[in-house]
């Protein structure tokens, strides 16, 4: 992971949390709502499953703040128990792509397509952050998890691999994949908008 | 890797595709990949997704929680008892 540089006044609000201070939660609830809840969105695609999920990892933050000790940035530690709320949500709800390896792959029609002798524009410098967040909700729930534990989120492949218990290969194939995906979704909304 | 280099001047682009996420995990350079001197689509494809990706690094977390959200937890923390802290934390 990437992205944590200590957050000056967070370790007193740390240690007074484990001491059961309301005052001191509610500091790193702050400190940490945006970053939690953002995690949330992208993962999931949805607001109001996205501000269930962040008031669960921070009911869970709340339980278990007492079992943190420190071998890692508590942001680091947050935001893994964050993503650990979202996958065993997704997993409750029953979806395949964060249970069996195989069916990883979405359907045939929202896979990317090879990209054998299309010459036309390139995205390069040219996509704005509001435009690439839209297409990444428009990702299929597979693609859309890697992609934002990845490229987002800068998670590894094997701690990947582990949290959507899938081989280290999948996970590199399936970023690959989004990545193409988003490619075409990018270029498809340049050219309705040449068009337009 | 030795394969691929052995076999990237008389590559096609569905080859040089299909071994693209290894070459991009493996972090090399592919601006001198032999295959791009001579192939301007896959060369824009390559650029296109070192941008997506570099963009992706760049997302900030913008969104923030309603303030219902805060609400309910502290509810929730109302009929809730957390667990004893740990005795010590490293720092």
């Amino acid at each position: 992971m990437r992205r944590n540089p200590p957050i000056a006044g967070e370790q007193e609000a740390i240690d007074k949390a484990r001491e059961g201070d309301a005052r001191s939660f509610e500091i790193l609830y702050a400190m940490h709502k945006r970053r939690v809840y953002s995690l949330c969105l992208r993962m999931l695609g949805n607001v109001a499953e996205a501000e269930d999920l962040t008031q669960e990892a921070f009911l869970q933050l709340y339980r278990k703040i007492g079992t943190f000790r420190g071998d890692s940035a508590f942001s680091t530690w947050l935001h893994r128990l964050a993503v650990n709320v979202v996958l065993m949500h997704l997993r409750r709800k029953g979806l395949p792509q964060v249970s069996l390896e195989e069916t990883l792959e979405p359907s045939q029609d929202d896979g990317p397509r090879k990209d054998i002798g299309a010459r036309d524009l390139t995205l390069s410098g040219s996509i704005d952050r509001v435009t690439l967040e839209r297409a990444i909700e428009n990702l299929p729930p597979g693609y859309r998890l890697v992609f934002v534990l990845h490229d987002v989120e800068g998670y590894e492949h094997n701690e990947i691999a582990e949290m959507l218990d899938c081989s280290i290969g999948n996970s590199k194939s399936q970023l690959h994949k989004a990545r193409m995906k988003l490619r075409d979704l990018l270029r498809t909304g340049q050219r309705k908008e040449q068009i337009a | 890797m030795t394969v691929i280099r052995a076999l990237d001047k008389t590559m096609t682009c569905t080859e040089f595709q299909d071994a693209l996420p290894e070459l991009f995990e493996s972090q090399a350079d592919l601006t001198g990949h032999e295959h791009l001197k001579s192939c301007e689509n896959c060369a824009a494809l390559v650029r296109d997704l070192q941008y997506i990706a570099s963009q992706a690094r760049l997302l900030l977390p913008i969104h923030d929680p309603s303030p219902a959200v805060w609400d309910h937890i502290q509810q929730a923390i109302r009929q809730d008892k957390p667990e004893p802290p740990a005795t010590a934390i490293r720092k």
